[in-house]
C-alpha cells in the first residue's frame, strides 16, 4: 500500500513562510500528522500539499509570560509536554489530560496545536477549563482569541495556531479532568470533561470553568452550571444540584457506540465526582463500606484524571491452590517443566519470516476487487481497461474459474469470485496481478462492474419470513436443528422457579495481527504451490483443486507459520485469488489484505440470539430447559452448521436436565461472513446457561455452588444428546476448586473512596473437543530419523502462534526418551506432512500425543536395533536417550552413539507413522462429542460508578484437561483465551447497518489493550486422568475463552444486581443498574 | 512521482535511499531496505506493530514519513542483538512465552525498550502505560508485562 504517497511536504522555518504555505491552494497544515490516515479512512480528501509546522521556530518552545501566564508553542509535542517543567508548574490539569491522549508512540509526534486545530481533540476540555487563549496567525497578521470564542466561530481558512496562552493559575483551586473512552487505554473519546474552580481565601468559589468536549462532542464551556458554583463555599457546595444542572446543560453527540444520554450522564458524573468526590445516587444499600455523603466537600485536591480502576489488591495471598491436587500453571511454580519454544528466537529477533513476507524478483502483486455493496446482481464486468494497463499481468473473474466456482467446508455455496451476484460487501468480484502495488491499485480502479442492487437482508429473524428477500435461491434458512427429551410441557408445572431470558452475543472479529495473505507460484510440472496462513492444508488443497479443476497432487499447500488464526483462517481466505492469478499470469504472485480489507471480508463469530427458559424445583434441582437459538450465518455457510450444532450440544452446559427442548436456526443474511472462531458456539451457549443457573440460584435461595452441585451431570452418564461420553470427567472437582478459591473470598463491595463497586462471579466451563461423531476427524503423524540426526516429527496441522511446535517436541521427546531439542517439528505443508486433521477444536495436542505414543515405540525400537547392530550390543541393553542411544543400565546418561552418527550409518532411515480417528462417540443421529474437558472460571470486576464501565481486575481459571504437555503453551492458551473472551464480553462487536460493517479498522473495533487485561490472572490445572483412561492430554485452545463471559456477568450481577444479557455489555446498562433505573 | 533523497542510520549502519515523497518509514524499512521487523498491522497508528525508535523516541513507522527522518538514528528490533547476544528484552520475551504468533513482538519490544531506556526500573503500571499502544491478540498480555519487568530486573543486576 502506498496510503501516504502522492503529496509533497513543505517545512517552513519561519512564521511568515508557514502562513504563506498554509494559504496555498489545497494546503493542509500538519503537526505530528498522527491522525491523517484516520481522516483519510473516514473519507477526508487527500491533500496535495502538507505544510509541516513542527520546524517553525515561532511555534516551538514554552515559557512563563511577564504576567505569570504560560505560553506553549503549538508545535510542542505531547510527550515532551508531559515532562515540561513550565507546564508541570503552571498547568497540572493539562498534564493530566495529556496522558489520556491516544498512546505513547502517538504522543511522541502529536502536537498541542494539532490536537486543538481539529476541534475534536481530547485536550480541549482541559484547555477550556484553564481559560486558554490561542495565538493565531494568517496573512492578515496575528491575533489572540480566547479558545472558547475561537471554538464558537467558524474555522478561518489559512489560519494557523501559533501558541496557546494559559493565564496564571489561582493559588488555590480544585481541578479535575477526565476522558471517558470505550476501553481502558488508547481509546476514542466517548466524552471528555475538565473543570477548574478558583478558590478564594474565604473558601468561596471565585471562578468556575467547566467544560466538555472530545471526539464527536462539541467542545464548550458550561456557563449555567458554572454560575451555580460561583460564590459557594467549596466546602458546602451542593453537588447534587450541580449534577442536575450539568445534566440539563451538557449536550453530547450520539455516534452509535454510546448514546447521547449516556455521554451526558457520565460527563456530569465525572465533573461532580472529580470536583466533589460525590458519586451518583445509588438506590439500595451499597454492598459494603459507606458512600460519601452527597454534597460533602473534600479538601482541595490534586487532579484526578486516571480513567482506570483503583487497584484492589487481594486480601492475603492470591495464589493459593484451591485443591491440593491442582498445580498452579506458571513459570514460577512449574519452572522445571517450563521450556522455551523452538520458533521464538527468530520472532524476538524480528527475523521470523511469515508467509506474507516472502519475496522473489519476478513476484507480482495481487489485489482483489470487492463488491462494496451487500447484495446485488452483477449485470456485467468489464476488465478491459485494467488488462490494458501497462504492468498488469493477469486479471481474473469468475470466467477464469476452470473447476467449480464454489467452496465451503460444509456446504459449497460460496463462489471463489462472484459470477452473477454478490451477497456481502467484501465479496471478491475480480482479482489482478501487476508488477507493483501502485499499478495494481490503479488497475483495480479501472474495472467496471455493473450492479443491480437487491434488497438487503440484515435481520436473521426477519429473514425467516416467507416473503423475505432471499440471499440464496434455496431460501434463507440454512440449518434447522431440533432436539427433544422428556416431557417439557408437563415439566414446567413441577418447577418452583423459572427464569426466562434472551441472550445476545456479538459478531466478534478474530483480530489476528497478521492479516490474511501469502503467495502462490506456478511450478514447472504444470502444478501450483500456494503459501498462505491456514488451519488445514489438506482441506485447503482439496477445496482449491475443486475450484481450479486441477488434480490435488498437482497442488502443494503450505499453511504454516501464520500470525494468529483463532478459527479465522480455517476456511479459505485469499487462496483462490492467489491461485487463479498465479496460474493465469504464469508468475509468482503475492497478496496480503490490508487491515481494512481484512475487516471487510474476513470471517467473524456468529452473532446469536439465545432464548432460554430454565426451571428448577423447590429444592433447586433443574427440571426443564427450553432453548431457541437464531444465529446469523452471514452470506455463506462455511462452518456455520457445525457452529450451531456445537452451540446446541452445549445447551445444558454440564448439567443434567431431564426435560429439554432445543431448537437452533442458522439464517443467511448479507451481514458479511461468519465462520469458525475459538469456542465454536460453545462459549456463546455457556454464557447463557451459566447466567440462567446463577439467576435460578438466586430465586431458589441457594448459593451458586450448591445450586450447581445439585445439577451437575454425574460422570459416566450419557451426554446431552444421549451419547456415550469419555472418561476423566472432573466437574465436581472444578466446582470444588472454585468454591475453595481465595479469589471467591476476596473483598467485594464499595472501594475505599466510593468510586468503584466490586463484585465476584464464577461460572463452570465445559467444552467438547474434536469435530464430533459425524464429520471425518482424521488424526495421525509421522516420526522419522533425518539424515542430520534430528527426529523429524511431521504433522499436517499448523503453528498459528499457539505453540504447536513446542507441544510436538514435548510429546515426541516424552514418547521416545530423547531431548526436546532432538525433535524437529514439521507442520502444515501438503508436500511434507501427513494427514493430521484440522488445527481446530483443541484437537492437535491429542493427535500429536497419540501419534507419539503409537509411532514412537516403533521408531524407538528401530533406532535401538540399528544402534545395537552398529555397536555389537544386545538391543535389550539399549534405550533412546537425549542426543542418541544409551546403555540403559549405565549411570551415565551420555549416549553411546549420537543420532547423527546413527543416521549416517543407515539407509533407509527409520520412520514410523500413525493414522487414526479422533476419539468418537457412538451417537450418529446428530453430531456429538466424546471427549469433554471442564473447568471453572472466577472473575472479579470493579465497576466505575461514574461511567458504568466494567474493569476485570482478576481472572482465575481452573482447568481439567489431562496432563499438561507444555506448561507455557497451556498457560498461553488459557490466558490468551481469557482476554479474547474479555473483549467479547466488554468491547468487541462488529456492528452492521444495512449489511455494511460500521467498524472499519482497529481504531473503531476495539480489542482489549494491555490496560484492559486483568491485573491478576491465575491458572490452575488438574492433570490427573481416570485409571486406564487411554486418551491422554486434551487441548485447551478453547477452554480459556469458554466461561469468561458468564463469570464476568455473574460478577456484575454480584455488584449491581444486573445479569447482563447482551454482550458486549453496555456501560449504560450497568450505569442504569447502579442508579436503579434498570 | 517525486523522489526525495534521505539518509539515516539504521541500527548503526548508514542508509541512503531515494524515497517517494509521502512514503512511510514503514514501507521504506520493509520494502526498500528489507528490514521486516516492523510489521504492518493496521497502517493507521492503532496497533503498534510497526513501532521503531527514532532518535531515542518511540515512533509508529506507519505514521512517520520517511523523508522526515533525514539524519535520524533509527533502531528496530532487528538491530537489538549485539554480536549475536540477544538484548535482555529479547531474552525475557523468550523466557516468559511473551511471544505466541510473534507478529506484535517486534513492536512490543520497541515500546518496552523506549520505556526502559528512560526508566530502567518501571512499575507494573508504568509498563502498562508504555505498552498501551501495542495490541497483542494471542497472549493476554500478562507474559509481556512479566517479560518487561524481568528484563528491567536483569538489566539492573547486570548494571550492579
Amino acid at each position: 500500500m502506498t496510503a501516504a504517497s502522492g503529496f509533497s511536504v513543505l517545512r517552513p522555518a519561519t512564521l511568515a513562510e508557514a502562513v504563506a504555505a498554509a494559504a496555498m491552494p489545497g494546503a493542509v497544515p500538519i503537526g505530528g500528522a498522527t491522525a491523517l490516515q484516520l481522516d483519510w479512512a473516514a473519507g477526508a480528501a487527500r491533500p496535495g500539499l502538507l505544510v509541516d509546522l513542527t520546524r517553525c521556530a515561532a511555534l516551538s518552545g514554552s515559557g512563563v509570560e511577564p504576567d505569570g501566564g504560560l505560553r506553549i508553542g503549538a508545535a510542542a509535542r505531547l510527550a515532551a509536554l508531559e515532562h515540561d517543567p513550565h507546564a508541570a508548574a503552571g498547568a497540572p490539569l493539562l498534564l493530566a489530560a495529556l496522558r489520556s491522549v491516544a498512546a505513547p508512540p502517538i504522543r511522541t509526534r502529536a502536537t498541542l496545536g494539532g490536537n486543538i486545530a481539529g476541534r475534536t481533540g481530547c485536550l480541549i476540555p482541559a484547555l477550556l477549563a484553564l481559560d486558554a487563549a490561542l495565538v493565531l496567525a494568517s496573512a492578515a497578521g496575528e491575533r489572540t482569541v480566547p479558545l472558547a470564542a475561537w471554538l464558537a466561530a467558524p474555522p478561518a481558512a489559512g489560519e494557523i495556531v501559533v501558541a496557546v496562552l494559559l493565564p496564571k493559575p489561582s493559588p488555590r483551586r480544585v481541578e479535575t479532568a477526565r476522558k471517558i473512552g470505550r476501553r481502558a487505554a488508547f481509546t476514542p473519546s466517548v466524552i471528555g470533561v475538565a473543570a477548574s474552580l478558583d478558590i478564594g481565601p474565604d473558601g468561596r468559589i471565585g471562578a468556575a470553568r467547566l467544560a466538555v468536549g472530545g471526539g464527536p462532542n462539541r467542545p464548550r464551556r458550561l456557563a449555567e452550571s458554572e454560575a451555580l458554583l460561583v460564590g459557594c463555599d467549596v466546602g458546602a457546595a451542593d453537588w447534587h444540584a450541580l449534577r442536575g444542572a450539568l445534566l440539563e446543560e451538557i449536550d453530547a453527540a450520539d455516534d452509535g457506540w454510546r448514546s447521547r444520554s449516556y455521554r451526558r450522564r457520565v460527563a456530569a458524573h465525572a465533573i461532580v465526582a472529580g470536583l466533589g468526590g460525590a458519586f451518583p445516587p445509588h438506590p439500595g444499600p451499597l454492598p459494603a463500606g459507606g458512600e460519601r455523603g452527597q454534597g460533602r466537600a473534600l479538601p482541595v485536591k490534586g487532579v484526578r484524571a486516571e480513567d482506570r480502576a483503583i487497584p484492589l489488591p487481594l486480601a492475603g495471598e492470591g495464589r493459593v491452590r484451591a485443591l491440593p491436587e491442582e498445580v498452579e500453571v506458571s513459570h514460577r511454580s512449574l519452572g522445571d517443566r517450563w521450556r522455551i519454544r523452538p520458533d521464538v528466537q527468530a520472532k524476538v529477533e524480528g527475523g521470523f519470516r511469515y508467509l506474507t513476507e516472502h519475496r522473489a524478483p519476478d513476484m507480482l502483486i495481487g489485489r482483489i476487487l470487492r463488491a462494496g455493496r451487500p447484495h446485488a446482481r452483477i449485470r456485467a464486468i468489464d476488465v478491459g481497461a485494467a488488462e490494458a494497463l501497462p504492468g498488469v499481468r493477469a486479471v481474473v473473474t469468475a470466467a477464469d474459474v476452470k473447476g467449480e466456482n464454489a467452496f465451503g467446508i460444509v456446504v459449497q455455496d460460496q463462489p471463489a469470485l462472484a459470477a452473477d451476484r454478490v451477497r456481502f460487501a467484501g465479496e471478491p468480484v475480480a482479482a489482478l496481478a501487476a508488477v507493483d502495488a501502485a499499478t495494481a491499485e490503479r488497475a483495480l480502479s479501472l474495472i467496471r462492474v455493473d450492479y443491480e442492487d437487491l434488497p438487503v437482508v440484515t435481520d436473521p429473524e426477519a429473514a425467516l419470513a416467507e416473503d423475505a428477500p432471499r440471499v440464496h435461491e434455496g431460501g434463507n434458512l440454512l440449518t434447522d436443528l431440533h432436539f427433544v427429551r422428556g416431557d417439557l410441557a408437563g415439566a414446567w408445572e413441577g418447577c418452583a422457579h423459572i427464569v426466562e431470558a434472551t441472550y445476545l452475543t456479538p459478531r466478534q472479529m478474530h483480530g489476528f495481527m497478521e492479516t490474511e495473505g501469502g503467495f502462490a507460484r506456478p511450478e514447472l510440472d504444470g502444478g501450483l504451490s500456494v503459501f498462505a496462513g491456514g488451519q488445514y492444508a489438506l482441506r485447503d488443497r482439496m477445496q482449491l483443486a475443486r475450484i481450479l479443476g486441477l488434480p490435488e497432487e498437482k497442488i502443494r499447500v503450505v499453511t504454516s507459520p501464520t500470525g494468529g488464526a483463532f478459527g479465522g483462517k480455517d476456511e479459505l481466505t485469499v487462496q483462490p485469488a492467489l491461485a487463479l492469478l498465479a496460474l493465469k499470469s504464469g508468475r509468482p504472485v503475492r497478496l496480503q489484505l490490508d487491515r481494512a480489507e481484512s475487516v471487510l471480508s474476513g470471517w467473524k463469530r456468529h452473532p446469536m440470539t439465545i432464548r432460554m427458559r430454565t426451571g428448577c424445583d423447590a429444592a433447586g434441582r433443574l427440571v426443564a430447559q427450553q432453548v431457541d437459538v437464531v444465529a446469523d450465518a452471514g452470506a455463506y455457510a462455511s462452518l456455520g452448521p457445525g457452529v450451531l450444532e456445537t452451540a446446541l450440544e452445549h445447551a445444558c452446559g454440564p448439567y443434567g436436565i431431564p426435560h429439554v427442548e432445543t431448537r437452533g436456526r442458522l439464517v443467511y443474511t448479507n451481514n458479511g461472513l461468519c465462520g469458525a472462531f475459538r469456542g465454536f458456539g460453545a462459549n456463546q451457549m455457556t454464557y447463557a446457561i451459566e447466567c440462567q443457573i446463577g439467576r435460578l440460584a438466586e430465586r431458589a435461595g441457594l448459593d451458586p455452588f450448591e445450586m450447581r452441585r445439585r445439577a451437575l451431570r454425574r460422570p459416566g452418564t450419557p451426554g446431552y444428546l444421549g451419547q456415550t461420553v469419555g472418561p476423566s470427567e472432573r466437574l465436581d472437582e472444578m466446582l470444588a476448586a472454585a468454591e475453595a478459591s481465595a479469589l471467591w473470598a476476596a473483598p467485594r463491595g464499595l472501594s475505599g473512596d466510593g468510586a468503584m463497586i466490586t463484585g465476584i462471579g464464577f461460572a463452570m466451563n465445559y467444552q467438547g473437543t474434536g469435530l464430533g461423531s459425524i464429520p471425518p476427524d482424521p488424526g495421525g503423524g509421522r516420526l522419522a530419523l533425518a539424515p542430520d540426526g534430528k527426529i523429524e516429527a511431521a504433522f499436517g496441522f499448523d503453528e498459528m502462534g499457539q505453540g504447536a511446535l513446542a507441544m510436538i517436541q514435548a510429546v515426541v521427546a516424552g514418547a521416545l526418551g530423547c531431548d526436546r531439542d532432538d525433535v524437529r517439528p514439521i507442520v502444515g505443508d501438503t508436500a511434507l506432512t501427513p494427514e493430521s486433521g484440522s488445527t481446530t477444536a483443541a484437537r492437535a495436542t491429542f493427535v500429536a500425543w497419540k501419534t507419539a505414543r503409537t509411532a514412537g515405540p516403533a521408531l524407538a525400537a528401530d533406532l535401538v536395533a540399528a544402534a545395537a547392530l552398529r555397536l555389537g550390543r544386545d538391543p535389550a541393553d539399549l534405550a533412546v536417550a537425549p542426543g542418541g542411544i544409551r546403555d540403559r543400565r549405565a549411570n551415565d546418561a551420555a549416549p553411546l552413539i549420537g543420532f547423527a552418527e546413527l543416521a549416517a550409518s543407515l539407509d533407509p532411515l527409520p520412520q514410523a507413522s500413525a493414522a487414526f480417528e479422533f476419539p468418537k462417540t457412538d451417537y450418529t443421529r446428530g453430531n456429538a462429542r466424546f471427549l469433554f474437558i471442564s473447568g471453572a472460571t472466577l472473575a472479579r470486576v470493579a465497576i466505575d460508578r461514574v461511567t458504568g464501565m466494567v474493569r476485570v481486575t482478576d481472572i482465575e481459571q481452573h482447568a481439567a484437561a489431562g496432563p499438561i504437555v507444555d506448561p507455557a503453551g497451556y498457560l498461553g492458551q488459557i490466558e490468551g483465551g481469557a482476554v479474547q473472551g474479555l473483549g467479547f464480553t466488554l468491547t468487541e462487536d462488529m456492528r452492521t447497518s444495512g449489511g455494511v460493517f460500521l467498524e472499519k479498522n482497529l481504531d473503531q473495533y476495539l480489542m482489549p489493550s494491555i490496560a484492559d487485561a486483568p491485573e491478576r490472572m491465575t491458572t490452575f490445572a488438574l492433570e490427573d486422568l481416570d485409571p486406564g483412561d487411554p486418551f491422554g492430554p486434551r487441548g485447551v485452545g478453547e477452554l480459556g475463552i469458554g466461561a469468561v463471559t458468564p463469570a464476568i456477568a455473574a460478577a456484575i450481577a454480584d455488584a449491581t444486581g444486573l445479569w447482563p444479557a447482551t454482550t458486549p455489555i453496555a456501560p449504560e446498562a450497568v450505569l442504569d443498574a447502579l442508579e436503579g433505573a434498570g | 512521482m517525486a523522489k526525495v533523497p534521505v539518509q539515516f542510520t539504521l541500527n548503526g549502519s548508514e542508509k541512503a535511499e531515494f524515497v517517494e515523497s509521502g512514503a512511510t518509514l514503514l514501507d521504506v524499512l520493509r520494502d526498500k531496505i528489507g528490514d521486516t521487523s516492523p510489521k504492518a498491522g493496521c497502517r493507521q497508528g492503532t496497533c503498534g506493530s510497526c513501532s521503531v525508535i527514532v532518535d531515542g523516541e518511540l515512533r509508529l513507522s506507519c505514521l512517520t514519513l520517511a523523508e522526515t527522518c533525514e539524519g535520524a538514528s533509527i533502531v528496530t528490533t532487528a538491530g537489538l542483538a549485539e554480536g549475536g547476544v540477544l538484548h535482555p528484552l529479547q531474552r525475557a520475551f523468550m523466557d516468559a512465552f511473551a511471544t505466541q504468533c510473534g507478529f506484535c513482538t517486534p513492536g512490543m519490544i520497541m515500546a518496552a525498550k523506549a520505556l526502559l531506556d528512560r526508566n530502567p526500573d518501571p512499575s507494573r503500571d508504568e509498563v502498562v502505560e508504555a505498552i498501551a499502544g501495542n495490541i497483542c491478540r494471542c497472549t493476554g498480555y500478562e507474559p509481556i508485562i512479566e517479560a518487561v519487568l524481568s528484563a528491567a530486573r536483569s538489566n539492573s543486576i547486570s548494571a550492579a
